[in-house]
């Protein structure tokens, strides 16, 4: 199992590695990206089963990433949650064309963030 | 400004600092912000663009500051680095992309976040526009939200 954790921001890419740390989630099974090209770079050089996405990141961001990487056959399945201050409806409607599983808005506490995520994982 | 256009960004506040960090928080009455360029030690700014164009600043004291991204990690940050800025940083993109959602006359799409942090600088606000200013107090200091936004 892989995770990669895709956000400009190092305060909250540690949130979510601790929320996720919290539920006895493997530290190595935790990546990190700091925007969406990086992202789509450690997506082809080994599989990622889910995906945590923020929106608003230089060079690549949320919703550019979700097109190209819906856009690879490998990737077509694999579970997206957007977690973005995004809360506009338009916004939201945008990220699912795109191809996102689940959007939440920041801020979101730990405990409510891991039931999202939960689904989308096996826990070991 | 009408009150429908800062109103969003009071309820975004609101719902950042109090309901979100459980700070024991009190918004001041918005007035229009007179001198643009008076605002405290620590400034995140956002750039509204769309179909509509405007700022937000959020800006606290050196010591808020500190305090307040403390909060949001569950640690105790004690001088203002790289860490605490991408923080303070962050707590500005979470208010506007919140009220982006009861913003409904305009589609808007927000800039990513810049932190500025001395004692003489200079916020170049969009022109002809007032910006409004809303005050708050907290336990852990005043600081506040500034909003200008074309109507």
């Amino acid at each position: 199992m892989k995770i990669l954790i895709v956000d400009d921001s190092g305060v909250m890419r540690r949130i979510h590695k601790n929320t996720l740390l919290e539920q006895k989630i493997p530290e190595s099974a935790l990546l990190e990206a700091e925007d969406g090209m990086r992202a789509l770079e450690m997506s082809r050089k080994q599989v990622i089963d889910l995906f945590l996405v923020d929106w608003n990141m230089p060079n690549l961001d949320g919703l550019s990433f979700v097109r190209k990487i819906r856009s690879q056959p490998e990737y077509a399945e694999t579970p997206i949650i957007m977690i973005t201050s995004e809360a506009a409806k338009y916004n939201v409607m945008e990220a699912i064309q795109a191809g996102v599983t689940n959007y939440v808005v920041k801020p979101i506490r730990g405990n409510v963030l891991w039931e999202k995520i939960s689904q989308y994982i096996s826990v070991r | 400004m009408k009150a429908k256009y800062v109103n969003p960004f009071l309820a975004a506040s609101m719902t950042l600092f109090k309901d979100f960090l459980d700070l024991d928080i009190t918004a001041g009455k918005p007035f229009v912000l007179e001198d643009k360029y008076r605002l405290d030690d620590v400034s995140a700014l956002i750039g509204l663009a769309g179909e509509t164009t405007g700022a937000v600043v959020l800006s606290f004291s050196h010591d808020t500051a500190l305090k307040v991204v403390s909060r949001v990690e569950g640690k105790n940050y004690q001088f203002l680095g790289a860490e605490v800025l991408d923080g303070v940083g962050e707590l500005v993109n979470i208010i506007a992309g919140n009220a982006k959602k009861d913003l409904t006359d305009f589609r808007i799409s927000i800039s990513l976040p810049g932190v500025i942090t001395g004692n003489n600088y200079q916020i170049r606000w969009p022109s002809g526009i007032p910006v409004i200013c809303i005050p708050f107090e907290s336990e852990i200091g005043r600081f506040t939200v500034n909003v200008s936004l074309r109507e």
